[in-house]
C-alpha cells in the first residue's frame, strides 16, 4: 500500500540536488556518497516512490540494494526541510517498509538481466559503474520541469576519467546510441533525457587549487559549492552558481553568472580554459589553436561543443574586510538606476537587485513566515526592491555616503535571528500606522532604531528556530548559532539559501540579458511577462537583476512559479508558452542588447561580448 | 439608537464598512430607514457579509436588516462596478445619499490612491447620481479641510492657502465638487464636519485604532514590550533605553515627545457624532456646512496626564525643541516623532473651530458634545484592553 501523502511529497521534490552536498555541516547520505547514482541520494529515493507508487517501476534487486543502504540517518529531513520545507526522510522510511512487506511476503525482486550493451558499457568504466536497472534509470527519467513527461534511459553510466568519457562517447557513437550528460545527475530544465545512455559525471570530482595562478582545475562532478568551499580554504573565491550545480555543467550550459558577475564577469571571463571530449571521442583544449572556436556566439539554438572533463577557472582574491550590506528601495526604477550607478563607478564586487519574494524567501527559514515576511517587507516596511551588495569597507562608505539607510551586517543578522519577531501582529501594526510621507523603512531602519529593534525581535537563534517545525528548533538553533549562516558575505559565496526560491512552488525561471540603460524595456519585459501570467493565473514575480560590465547591460530574471504536479499548473504553463515564447523571441531578435538565454544555451564559453554587444 | 421622526426613507451609504458608516448606516436601519450601501468584497469576505458582520457587531441581528440592500461595487471605477440591476436600482429609489467613503491616508506617497476614493469616487458617485431621484446628498468631510488656516475656522466653504496632507486638500476638493454637482442638479447638499472622532463615550466601544488610538496603542506596545523584557529576561534591552520598573509597579518609559503643552486636540464621541448626524440630517431646512466639533479643545498635556495615570507610566513629557538639541532623540522617541510629524496640525492644534450653527440646531434637539473626561477616556481604555486594541 501506498500513502498517497507521501507519494505527494515524493513528486514535490525539486531536483535541486542539495542533498547530493554537505552544505549544512551534516554530512550527506552515506549510500548516495558510496554509490554515487542519483538513485542512491533522497532525490533518487522520491523519484523511485513516486514511480512505484504509480506502478512505472517493479521491485528489483536493484532497488532492494538502494532500500539497504538507508540508515534512516535522517540527514536528508534537515537538509532538504532547509531549502524546500520537505520532510523526506518520511519518504525514506515508507520505500523501506514497502519493500522489506514485499520480501516479507514472500515475493522475489526482479533481477535485470544484463545485455551486451552494458556488459560493454562496464568494461569501459567498471562493473559497478554502469546499470540498466529500473529502479536506478528511473531517477535519470524525471525532471521537474513542468512540461517534461517521464522518459526512460536504457542504461546510466559513471565514468571515472576523461578517458573513460572518451571512450564511452566512441561506443555510443559505434553503436549509435543516443547519450546526454548530467552533470551531477540532476536537471530542471527539460532537456536532459533520452532513450539510450544518460552519462552522470558525480564521480569526477577532482579540484585543483592554483594558489600562484588564483585558478583552480575542476572535474565535471565538481558541484560549485564544492569548488567554493575549497578555493575559502586559500583565501580565494570562486564565481558559483546554484550550490548543488557543477561548475562544468553550468558554464557549458549557460555560462557562469550570479551577483559576483558585476565584478568577475559571465561566461567565457570565468575560465581560463576548458577540456572536452567532442562527439567523436576526441579530445581538446579550448585554448589550442585548432579547437573548435566556442569563444564565438551564433544566434541560434546551438549544441555544446562536447562533454566538459575538465574546467581551469579562475579564483578571485578576497580581502579580510568584506561585508554585505541591503539598500532598501520603495521603487523599483530607483532601485535599478542606484544599482547602474554602483557598477558604472565599480562599487561593489557583487550586487544584484531583489524582489520582495527573493528577500524574504531566502531570509525565512519556512514559506509560512517567509509570506508574513514579505508582507512586512514590502506593504509595512515599504521596502519592494532591495539592492544587495557584498563589498569591501571602501564600497560600503562609498554606498553609505550615497544613500540611508541601510542594512549592513548587524542588522541583517538581527533581522535573520528575529525574523519571527517582524512577523508580529503588534509590531505591524504599529508600523503600518506610521501614516508618513516616506516610507517607514526610512525611519526603523535609521542605527538609533537599533535598541528598540532588537527588543521588538529578540534576536537569537532560538528565536529564528521558532519558525520551524518543533522536532526541528534544537538542529535549527544549533544551526543558527553558526556565524555563517547570518553572514551575508558567506551566504552570498555559498548560495545556499538562494536554494529556497523554489521552496513554495516549481520555479519557471526567464533569464534575459538586458540593455541597463533602457528602463523602458526592462519595465516593458516585466510588465508584459507579469500580463502573460496573470492571464492565465500563474504566480509571477520579479525575481532578481545583476547590472554587469560597468552598468551596461544586466541580467534579469523574472519567474513563473507553478506546481509541477498539477496538470491545471502544467496546461496554463503550456498556454502562457505560445505567448511569452514568440514575445521574447521578437524583442531579443529587435532589441540591442536583450539576449533570451535561451539562445545562450550550450555557447556558455562564448565571449559576453559576442553576444550582449549585438 | 435615534427612532425615526419622519417617513422612512430609502438612503444610499457610501463607505459602510468604515468608521463612521457603519455608525451612520446602523443608526438608519433602527430609525426604521431603508438603506442601500455600496461596498467592496474583502480578504475573501463578500460585501454583504462584511456589512450585516458590522451590522452585528451595533447588536442588529439580519433579521432586523431586511431593509439594507448590499450592492458590492467600487466608488474608484466609473459606474461604480455596478450590475445594470444595481444602477437601476439606485436611479429608481434612492431619496438621499451619505456619502462616508473616503481614503484616510495623509501620506503623500499615497496621493495617487487618496485621490482616487475621495476626488475620483465622488465623481464618479455624482455620475450615478445624475440619473437618480437622489434629492439631499450628505458629505462626510473633516473640520481640518481648513488646512493651514489658523485662528477661528470659519463653519463655511473655506479657501485656505494650504493644506497640511493630502487627505485635507482631497476632503476639500471633494467638498467643492459636491457644491457644484449639488447645485446643478437642484440637490440639497449638507456638509458634516467632524473633528477627531474617538469610540463611545459611555461605552468605549469603536471599531477603529487609529487617530486618537494610535499613540497610546504605541506606548503600549513599548509598555508590554520592556515590562516583558524586564520580568521575564532580566531586562538587559530595558535598561539600554532607560526604561525602569518602579516599586509601586510604574514603568518609567523615557520618552520625550517634542511639543509643547499649550496646544491642544478637538476630540469627539463617535455617539455624539451620530447623534448629531441624525439630527441635523433629519431636519428640513439644514442646508450648508456643520463643524461636529467639541466646544472644549483637550490640552495635550491633560491627555498625558490621563495616559500615563490610567497606564501606570512615568518619564513621557511634553519637551521642547532645545531639549533635542542637547540629546538625540533615542529610538522610542524617533518613532514618536515620525508620528507626531505627521499629526502635528492635529496633535499641536492652535486652531478653533467655529461651530454656532450647529450647536444651534443640537441645542434644539438637547444634544450636547460630552466632556472628554478622565472617566470618558478610561471607558475608552479598557473597552481599547478588552478588545486587544481591535485584534478580538
Amino acid at each position: 500500500m501506498f500513502s498517497e501523502k507521501i507519494r505527494k511529497t515524493a513528486a514535490q521534490c525539486r531536483h535541486y540536488a542539495m542533498c547530493k552536498i554537505d552544505y549544512l555541516d551534516t554530512g550527506i547520505c552515506s549510500s548516495g556518497k558510496e554509490n554515487h547514482f542519483v538513485s542512491h541520494f533522497p532525490q533518487g529515493r522520491m523519484d523511485i516512490y513516486d514511480a512505484l507508487a504509480k506502478d512505472l517501476i517493479p521491485i528489483t534487486q536493484g532497488l532492494v540494494e538502494i532500500v539497504n543502504s538507508c540508515d534512516l540517518c535522517a540527514v536528508c529531513d534537515t537538509q532538504c526541510h532547509f531549502v524546500t520545507g520537505m520532510r523526506p526522510v518520511q519518504v525514506m522510511k515508507a520505500l523501506k517498509e514497502h519493500v522489506q512487506d514485499f520480501i516479507s511476503s514472500g515475493k522475489k525482486p526482479v533481477n535485470v538481466e544484463s545485455d551486451e550493451i552494458l556488459e560493454n558499457l562496464r568494461m569501459i568504466v567498471g562493473s559497478r559503474w554502469a546499470e540498466n536497472d529500473p529502479a536506478i534509470l528511473v531517477a535519470y527519467a524525471n525532471d521537474p520541469f513542468p512540461l517534461a513527461e517521464l522518459r526512460m534511459p536504457g542504461y546510466v553510466a559513471l565514468p571515472g576519467s576523461r578517458d573513460e568519457v572518451s571512450e564511452l562517447v566512441r561506443f555510443a557513437g559505434s553503436r549509435k546510441i543516443p547519450y546526454v550528460v548530467r552533470g551531477n545527475g540532476g536537471s530542471v530544465f527539460g532537456f536532459v533525457f533520452s532513450d539510450g545512455l544518460v552519462i552522470d559525471m558525480n564521480r569526477m570530482k577532482k579540484i585543483e587549487i592554483d594558489t600562484e595562478n588564483w585558478t583552480a582545475l575542476v572535474e565535471p562532478g565538481v558541484t560549485s559549492f564544492e569548488l567554493q568551499r575549497e578555493a575559502v580554504k586559500y583565501g580565494l573565491r570562486a564565481n558559483t552558481a546554484e550550490p548543488a550545480a557543477t561548475v562544468c555543467g553550468n558554464i557549458v550550459c549557460t555560462g557562469l553568472f550570479s551577483t559576483w558577475a558585476a565584478t568577475y564577469g559571465v561566461n567565457s571571463d570565468s575560465f581560463v580554459d576548458m577540456e572536452f571530449v567532442d562527439h567523436e571521442g576526441e579530445i581538446f583544449r579550448l585554448n589550442e589553436p585548432d579547437a573548435p572556436n566556442s569563444f564565438c556566439y551564433q544566434n541560434r539554438l546551438s549544441t555544446a561543443p562536447g562533454i566538459c572533463t575538465l574546467a581551469h577557472v579562475r579564483l578571485h582574491p578576497t580581502t579580510n574586510d568584506e561585508e554585505g550590506l541591503i539598500v532598501p528601495f520603495s521603487g523599483f526604477e530607483e532601485a535599478v538606476d542606484f544599482a547602474a550607478e554602483m557598477n558604472k563607478r565599480r562599487i561593489g564586487l557583487a550586487l544584484g537587485i531583489l524582489g520582495g519574494h527573493y528577500l524574504s524567501t531566502f531570509m525565512s527559514p519556512s514559506a509560512d513566515l517567509a509570506d508574513k515576511v514579505r508582507s512586512c517587507l514590502g506593504d509595512t516596511l515599504g521596502i519592494k526592491y532591495a539592492l544587495f551588495m557584498i563589498g569591501d569597507r571602501f564600497d560600503r562608505e562609498a554606498v553609505s555616503s550615497l544613500r540611508e539607510p541601510l542594512i549592513d551586517q548587524e542588522l541583517f543578522r538581527m533581522f535573520m535571528l528575529g525574523l519571527p519577531g517582524m512577523a508580529d501582529t503588534e509590531w505591524i501594526e504599529l508600523i503600518s500606522g506610521m501614516d508618513g510621507d516616506n516610507p517607514p523603512f526610512e525611519t526603523i531602519l535609521r542605527p538609533e532604531m537599533r535598541p528598540l529593534l532588537d527588543a521588538v525581535l529578540n534576536p537569537s537563534p532560538e528565536t529564528a528556530a521558532r519558525a520551524v517545525d518543533e522536532d526541528l528548533r534544537d538542529f535549527y538553533t544549533e544551526l543558527y548559532s553558526r556565524p555563517e549562516m547570518t553572514d551575508m558575505v558567506w551566504l552570498n559565496m555559498f548560495r545556499i539559501i538562494s536554494a529556497r526560491m523554489s521552496r513554495k512552488k516549481h520555479m519557471f525561471a526567464f533569464l534575459i540579458y538586458v540593455p541597463l540603460n533602457r528602463m523602458d524595456v526592462i519595465k516593458e519585459i516585466c510588465a508584459e511577462l507579469k500580463r502573460i501570467a496573470d492571464a492565465q493565473g500563474i504566480e509571477n514575480d520579479f525575481g532578481f537583476l545583476t547590472p554587469i560590465d560597468l552598468g551596461k547591460r544586466a541580467i534579469l530574471e523574472y519567474d513563473y512559479y507553478i506546481d509541477h504536479q498539477d496538470p491545471e499548473e502544467k496546461e496554463k504553463i503550456r498556454r502562457a508558452l505560445t505567448e511569452f515564447d514568440p514575445y521574447l523571441d521578437k524583442i531579443s531578435a529587435s532589441t540591442k542588447g536583450v539576449k533570451l538565454l535561451k539562445y545562450i544555451f550550450s555557447q556558455g564559453c562564448a565571449r559576453k561580448e559576442a553576444f550582449l554587444y549585438i | 439608537m435615534l427612532q425615526n421622526q419622519n417617513r422612512p426613507k430609502t438612503f444610499l451609504v457610501t463607505g459602510a464598512t468604515g468608521f463612521l458608516g457603519s455608525h451612520i448606516t446602523a443608526n438608519l436601519l433602527s430609525a426604521g430607514h431603508r438603506v442601500i450601501v455600496l461596498a467592496r468584497s474583502k480578504n475573501g469576505q463578500t460585501a454583504k457579509n462584511r456589512v450585516l458582520q458590522l451590522m452585528n457587531w451595533f447588536g442588529l441581528k439580519k433579521s432586523e436588516c431586511t431593509e439594507l440592500t448590499v450592492l458590492e461595487g467600487d466608488l474608484v471605477h466609473p459606474g461604480l462596478n455596478l450590475e445594470p440591476g444595481s444602477l437601476q436600482l439606485l436611479a429608481g429609489q434612492v431619496e438621499e445619499t451619505v456619502h462616508c467613503a473616503s481614503d484616510t491616508s495623509f501620506s503623500a506617497r499615497r496621493r495617487k490612491q487618496v485621490e482616487q476614493t475621495n476626488v475620483q469616487g465622488l465623481i464618479n458617485l455624482f455620475k450615478i447620481l445624475e440619473r437618480s431621484s437622489t434629492r439631499k446628498f450628505h458629505l462626510i468631510s473633516t473640520a481640518y479641510v481648513a488646512g493651514s488656516n489658523k485662528g477661528l475656522c470659519r463653519e463655511d466653504f473655506v479657501h485656505p492657502a494650504g493644506f497640511n496632507n493630502v487627505y485635507e486638500e482631497t476632503k476639500l476638493l471633494g467638498e467643492h465638487i459636491a457644491a457644484e454637482k449639488c447645485a446643478r442638479s437642484n440637490v440639497v447638499l449638507l456638509i458634516y464636519r467632524p473633528s477627531i472622532v474617538y469610540g463611545d463615550s459611555t461605552t468605549g466601544r469603536t471599531l477603529l485604532f487609529n487617530a486618537l488610538y494610535y499613540p497610546i496603542k504605541t506606548l503600549r506596545f513599548f509598555q508590554k514590550l520592556y515590562l516583558k523584557d524586564i520580568l521575564e529576561n532580566r531586562g538587559n534591552k530595558a535598561e539600554a533605553m532607560g526604561v525602569s520598573l518602579l516599586e509601586d509597579g510604574t514603568l518609567h518609559l523615557p520618552v520625550r515627545i517634542n511639543g509643547t503643552g499649550s496646544s491642544w486636540v478637538n476630540l469627539i464621541p463617535v455617539d455624539h457624532f451620530v447623534k448629531a448626524f441624525m439630527a441635523i440630517g433629519e431636519e428640513k431646512k439644514a442646508e450648508g456646512v456643520f463643524h461636529i466639533v467639541n466646544p472644549e479643545n483637550t490640552e495635550i498635556h491633560q491627555l498625558l496626564k490621563y495616559i500615563t495615570q490610567y497606564f501606570h507610566l512615568s518619564g513621557v513629557r511634553i519637551a521642547g525643541k532645545d531639549t533635542f538639541d542637547k540629546k538625540p532623540k533615542n529610538a522610542l522617541e524617533l518613532l514618536f516623532e515620525n508620528y507626531i510629524r505627521v499629526y502635528s496640525s492635529y496633535m499641536r492644534d492652535t486652531r478653533v473651530f467655529e461651530h454656532a450653527k450647529t450647536s444651534r440646531f443640537l441645542a434644539g434637539k438637547n444634544i450636547r458634545c460630552p466632556d472628554f473626561t478622565y472617566d470618558v477616556f478610561s471607558t475608552c481604555m479598557r473597552y481599547a484592553e478588552e478588545v486587544d486594541w481591535g485584534r478580538r
